[in-house]
């Protein structure tokens, strides 16, 4: 287990939007997606479309999945799950916390 | 009749669609692939990154071949299928080998359609279809070659566009000086093309009478001067493959004919993807060709074969990536009786919608694919919308969506 870290504001996130965080303060592989769905709910998936090169971070976020911003891959919020053509492989999730209005993510840790 | 044996002919994007949601959809029968090539793959990426040589055959597999056996699908690589039988109930390869099916899909997309003009064959005149035609034309596109595109529609710029960033020295024409201008109106489709120039492309409004192969080149005329180019890249639409569909004795009007669930005039055999027309609220619709729309066929089809509810009907979306720019378009621009434009035309972030009776009929956006998203959406529900808020750059889409 990880010590979480205190990542943004949930006003920071739209609903239905996203923000990129830089790898270089996740300390993960790739940079991450911190993304919050309709129903206020936010998640964590790791940021490259497993496609090509697009930021999920700027995606599509709708109904528990992200719609990636190029060629419209689909990803499950949850479990990081590709859902649809022309990605054809999952993405990576990790666990994100909110606690007073504070989104706390803990890399690489499972949902 | 309980279908347990389905056999679907051709692997491109509505073929795998089929087979991926059939097995989503919960079918335990056998499923049969039959494809031409060493696996299934993308062609989007023909244009571009597999032209270029950036990605491999492997790079652009519609799915990896695990997926195939996870899924128990029958993968028939490297095969063609010569004849459907359906009073018969099969399927027959090339190879002389039947297939039992009790439900064919149709998913033979098309090959690319030449000029009817002498030289038209030549060795050097290419034509972009499947990963070998890219793979040749790769081998043309070297530093400094003089490359004529025929064409300015999708396929010809983004060829124009890769040739460009290998160096290539490019010249483009096109009959239209507004080409894509029927899908996404003139005021878009006027700047697109405009950027071919604006990158170090010369673009050309003009026909093409014939090529000549001599010892400088392939010789031909434009605009009344005889020219001289290494290679030529004609981009001028698609023949849908149809001659199997036709020996089967199946409606075929410049397409196979289909009805709202893909199923063509005979029961037994449905068709997707490229070489289809879609009957739908009485009118025969035009062959779509994009590669979402073979996807979404191949759901309908799908659910057809299982007897499920279709999927919702949904606006057109397509997009292009060229110039290092991703384009979007969804519905009918040119039916608009108004254009809204957000943002600065030519300045990208930016979109275009096309209004009529107080509701979105189309959209494009340049390097801002959300407002596409949310404008399809808006056509999907019939959202009323205020053409000041869709030309304010900072209002919120998503507000407006939720109405």
């Amino acid at each position: 287990m990880s010590d979480g870290i205190l990542v943004a504001k949930l006003d920071d996130i739209p609903e239905g939007e996203g923000i990129a965080l830089d790898k270089s303060v996740t300390g993960t592989v790739d940079n991450i997606a911190l993304l919050r769905d309709e129903d206020g709910s936010v998640w964590a998936l790791d940021d490259t479309c497993t496609h090509e090169t697009a930021s999920l971070a700027n995606g599509w976020v709708e109904d528990g999945h992200v719609e990636c911003p190029m060629h419209a891959s689909k990803f499950c919020l949850k479990n990081g799950e590709v859902q649809g053509l022309p990605a054809t492989k999952n993405t990576c999730p990790h666990r994100v916390e909110v606690r007073d209005g504070d989104v706390w993510l803990y890399p690489n840790e499972a949902p | 009749m309980t279908v347990n044996d389905v056999v679907i002919v051709g692997g491109g994007v509505g073929g795998i669609s089929t087979a991926s949601a059939l097995r989503t959809g919960g079918f335990l029968g056998r499923i049969t692939l039959v494809d031409a090539g060493e696996h299934p793959y993308d062609r989007p990426p023909l244009s571009k990154d597999y032209l270029s040589g950036k990605k491999g055959l492997a790079d652009i597999a519609l799915q990896p071949l695990a997926w195939y056996d996870a899924q128990s699908i029958e993968l028939r690589s490297n095969s063609t299928a010569t004849a459907i039988l359906p009073a018969a109930g099969v399927v027959e390869l090339a190879t002389g080998e039947r297939i039992k099916a009790d439900r064919v899909v149709f998913a033979t997309g098309g090959e690319a359609a030449r000029l009817t003009v002498p030289g038209a064959d030549l060795d050097a005149v290419h034509v972009l279809r499947s990963a070998d035609d890219a793979r040749r034309l790769r081998q043309a596109l070297l530093p400094g070659a003089r490359i004529l595109v025929v064409g300015a529609g999708l396929i010809g710029a983004e060829v124009a566009s890769t040739a460009l960033r290998l160096g290539a020295e490019v010249t483009l024409v096109d009959p239209l000086a507004s080409p894509l201008s029927a899908a996404i109106g003139p005021v878009a489709a006027d700047w697109l093309h405009s950027v071919h120039a604006a990158k170090g492309i010369r673009t050309l409004q003009t026909g093409i009478t014939g090529f000549q192969q001599t010892a400088g080149g392939i010789e031909t005329v434009l605009g009344g001067t005889l020219e001289s180019f290494d290679a030529v890249v004609l981009g001028v639409g698609m023949k849908p493959n149809t001659a199997i569909a036709e020996a089967a004795g199946l409606q075929v009007d410049r397409g196979v004919v289909v009805d709202a669930g893909q199923t063509t005039s005979n029961p037994a055999v449905l068709a997707v993807g490229d070489p289809t027309r879609r009957r739908v609220n009485g009118s025969v619709a035009k062959r779509s060709e994009h590669w979402e729309a073979a996807q979404l066929d191949g759901a309908r089809a799908a659910a057809t074969i299982l007897g499920s509810p279709l999927p919702a009907e949904t606006v057109s979306w397509f997009w292009t990536d060229r110039h290092g720019m991703h384009v979007e378009a969804i519905g009918s621009l040119p039916c608009a009786t108004t254009t809204v434009v957000r943002g600065t035309l030519g300045e990208p972030p930016f979109a275009l919608f096309g209004l009529k009776d107080g509701q979105i009929v189309g959209a494009v956006a340049v390097d801002d694919s959300n407002v596409v998203r949310a404008a399809r959406r808006m056509v999907d529900r019939r959202t009323p919308v205020d053409p000041g808020k869709l030309a304010d750059p900072t209002s919120d889409l998503r507000k407006l969506l939720r109405g």
